[in-house]
């Protein structure tokens, strides 16, 4: 027991580094974005009509903590970052927190639900499609897997949406109805939300599925003609049983490692399909800092959250394989 | 192979298949690669696939019938549906293929909107070779010759689009620009990756323990977020061929990653072997068993990596581009091409915008597949499975 709470302490440990990793990262690229804080807020003051100087600018500087050295302030944001503060956008002039809150745990939702959907599809198909010999289901499986990879989920949006246009009038866009965008929670709403997040969900899955399948299907096909499996069939275990208990458990793994990586990919799609289906949570958000108002502190907050989301999976993942593998707990408890 | 014992020991094979197993014996590398991939029917369509596109790629500017950008436009079809070439229409059957007349008019009976009728009494005949717009191909070699057009007006296979830019010519454009953007790009991930997975992978170690703890860091950021956000920093006073290398160059550097993990796992296996300790026996610094020894063991596998990596570079410009951060519009690409495509207006009424759509598809699958192919062909042991 206490081997395995160093097991999970030090993965925590790994975590953070990779989270520090990160934060640097991000927090450089905020700081090449030509223009800071402080110019941008005198600038804002200079359409308000007063003049402004560079003394005044130097004072804002110092008034905000920009004339600080880079690894104080690195230090400082990556203190807030943890206790999930990430001080004030200065382009929109709102606390970040605050503006992200719900919108990014919409967001994450859409993503995990994506991303059970697409394992709740691919490993049932995946062990079914290793274990038969059907060349057809196996041909098929493999050219939606070929797809999933070749059509980007963006372009699925745009086909999807191209056919509800064409021939249902409705482009299935937005998550909200119209009278529920600013309601207070209530069944009502979550069933609306329900009715509109399904075909976000759906193709954020998609190409996440079309890996999954792949990956499933290649490791209990690895499995299935082993010969404990062989051994088991041959004490008279056959069918479903047989499949499920013996090849399926060990293929379980590389599966379990697999779903931060898949993650990951959902996330790269989320700001491109968020755009395209004009979902307003923190994907479009992202797009809006970015490639409309250059918000550099807002981008770096969505994208160290991102992160984090993904190395939080990951160490659960972790801790979660070495209880159920007991190969993995056995490595870990010598 | 089930025999390894010299050929001229078994009398009872004839000469033909003695040739055919001097001939596997004697075979170089590439040779035995090029015999396996043959062997897969869907590698090989797909290469097939994937030279056509290539070359209209490369030859896009005599291919395609007018310039991609604004100075071939035509003011009077815009949104234009696509022409398709015929050979018969209801006044009778030619030999040479035809399109009818677009004729536009504004007048009393329109409301004063410009309308665009198709005039089925008018034909105007396909011609070869004419004389069109310049170009330059390969940037370098002047021509004003098209592989087609029409005798006057004209022909838009696919359409047009608002500015009544042919998406035919586009879209070859766009193919060849995908292809030098994912060119460059996994040229320089290859070539970061080469660097520090090959440190990482040779010394092992701690420095194999650090780098791969920062890989893994920057392996964790979603990449597309990632690109946005460096995307984001371009002034946007850029010229568009400053914006294509800086694009590129962005790919490459995000992307380097996942290769250099490829390499370092090789070579960590490689390394151990006796061949390297006797290079290193022999006084030779660690560059030169890198690149010397260690690098030729495994060229094919890196190859391979390399194309199975080129859809990736391609896809992540497609979408940088699409949501209006990478490249601008004189510059032709999948992604700019259909920044337009998402209104409704478009979707209802001017499908033909989505036609480049397939080509990229095409392009993509070709890669995944040829990939794929030399993959399984360039594994050694991949024909005991056979």
């Amino acid at each position: 027991m206490l081997n395995f709470a160093r097991f999970v302490a030090t993965r925590a440990v790994m975590a953070m580094i990779t989270l520090i990793i990160v934060s640097l990262v991000v927090f450089s690229l905020m700081e090449l974005v030509p223009g800071d804080c402080a110019e941008r807020y005198l600038a804002f003051k200079n359409t308000q009509g007063s003049g402004i100087s560079v003394e005044d600018i130097e004072q804002e500087r110092a008034r905000l903590g920009l004339d600080q050295p880079f690894l104080t302030r690195w230090g400082s944001w990556i203190v807030n970052a943890f206790q999930g503060e990430f001080g004030d956008s200065c382009i929109l002039r709102v606390n970040i927190a605050d503006l992200l809150g719900d919108k990014f745990w919409l967001s994450l939702s859409i993503c995990l639900a994506s991303l059970a959907l697409a394992y709740a599809i691919a490993i049932p198909v995946g062990i079914i499609a290793a274990a038969s010999n059907n060349a057809f289901l196996n041909n098929s499986l493999r050219i939606v897997s070929y797809l999933g990879l070749a059509m980007p989920n963006f372009l699925l949006a745009l086909m999807i949406m191209l056919f509800a246009t064409v021939y249902f009038g409705n482009t299935l866009t937005g998550l909200y109805s119209d009278e529920f965008r600013d309601a207070p929670w209530s069944w009502a709403k979550f069933w609306d939300l329900m009715s509109h997040a399904w075909l976000p969900i759906f193709i954020l899955g998609w190409s996440a599925t079309a890996f999954a399948l792949q990956t499933v299907r290649a490791l209990m096909s690895d499995e299935i003609g082993k010969l404990y499996v062989t051994a088991a069939a041959a004490r008279g275990v056959h069918g479903r049983k047989l499949l499920w208990n013996y090849p399926a458990r060990h293929a379980l793994g590389p599966i379990v490692n697999s779903l931060g990586f898949d993650l990951n990919r959902i996330f790269n799609e989320l700001p491109i399909v968020a755009l395209i289906l004009v979902l307003t949570d923190a994907g479009a958000l992202l797009i809006e800092a970015l490639a409309r108002s250059n918000d550099q502190q807002l981008a770096g907050a969505i994208i160290f959250l991102l992160t984090a989301s993904i190395v939080t999976l990951n160490f659960a993942t972790d801790v979660l394989l070495a209880v159920l593998d007991p190969r993995v707990r056995k490595s870990i408890i010598r | 192979m089930t025999t390894t014992s010299d050929p001229t020991e078994v009398p009872q094979l004839s000469t033909e298949d003695q040739k055919a197993k001097e001939a596997y014996f004697t075979a170089s590398q590439s040779q035995l690669i090029w015999a396996r991939f043959k062997k897969q029917r869907a590698a090989m369509i797909a290469a097939i696939v994937l030279f056509v596109l290539i070359v209209s790629g490369i030859f896009a500017p005599f291919l395609s019938p007018y310039d991609p950008t604004i100075a071939g436009r035509n003011k009077d079809y815009t949104n234009g549906a696509p022409q398709i070439p015929q050979f018969c229409d209801k006044n009778g059957c030619t030999m040479r293929p035809f399109i009818h007349a677009v004729e536009r008019e504004r007048s009393m009976a329109t409301n004063f909107r410009w309308v665009t009728t198709i005039n089925e009494d008018v034909r105007v005949y396909m011609t070869f070779l004419p004389k069109g717009d310049d170009y330059h191909l390969f940037g370098f070699i002047p021509g004003d010759r098209h592989l087609f057009g029409v005798e006057e007006g004209f022909i838009h296979l696919f359409g047009t689009d608002e500015d009544g830019q042919d998406i035919f010519s586009r879209t070859l454009h766009a193919v060849w620009t995908s292809l030098q953007v994912g060119t460059i790009g996994v040229f320089i991930a290859f070539v970061l990756a080469l660097i520090i997975g090959g440190v990482s992978g040779y010394y092992g170690g701690w420095l194999d323990g650090v780098i791969q703890m920062i890989t893994d860091a920057v392996r964790t950021v979603p990449a597309i977020p990632l690109f946005m956000a460096v995307a984001a920093f371009m002034p946007p006073e850029m010229t568009a061929e400053e914006r294509f290398f800086y694009i590129s160059l962005i790919l490459g550097f995000i992307g380097w990653p996942t290769l250099a993990r490829r390499v370092r796992t090789h070579l960590l296996t490689e390394r151990n072997q006796e061949y390297v300790l006797a290079a290193q026996l022999c006084g030779a610094s660690p560059s030169h068993v890198i690149r010397r020894h260690l690098l030729p063991s495994f060229t094919s596998y890196i190859i391979v990596d390399l194309v199975i990596s080129f859809p990736y570079m391609v896809l992540s410009e497609t979408a940088l581009s699409f949501i209006g951060l990478g490249l601008k519009d004189p510059v032709s690409s999948l992604g700019v091409m259909l920044q337009k495509a998402t209104s409704a207006d478009v979707m209802l009424n001017y499908q033909w915008y989505f036609i480049p759509v397939l080509f990229f598809i095409a392009l993509v699958m070709a890669f995944v597949f040829v990939g794929d192919g030399l993959r399984d062909a360039a594994d050694p042991y991949s024909e005991a499975n056979k």
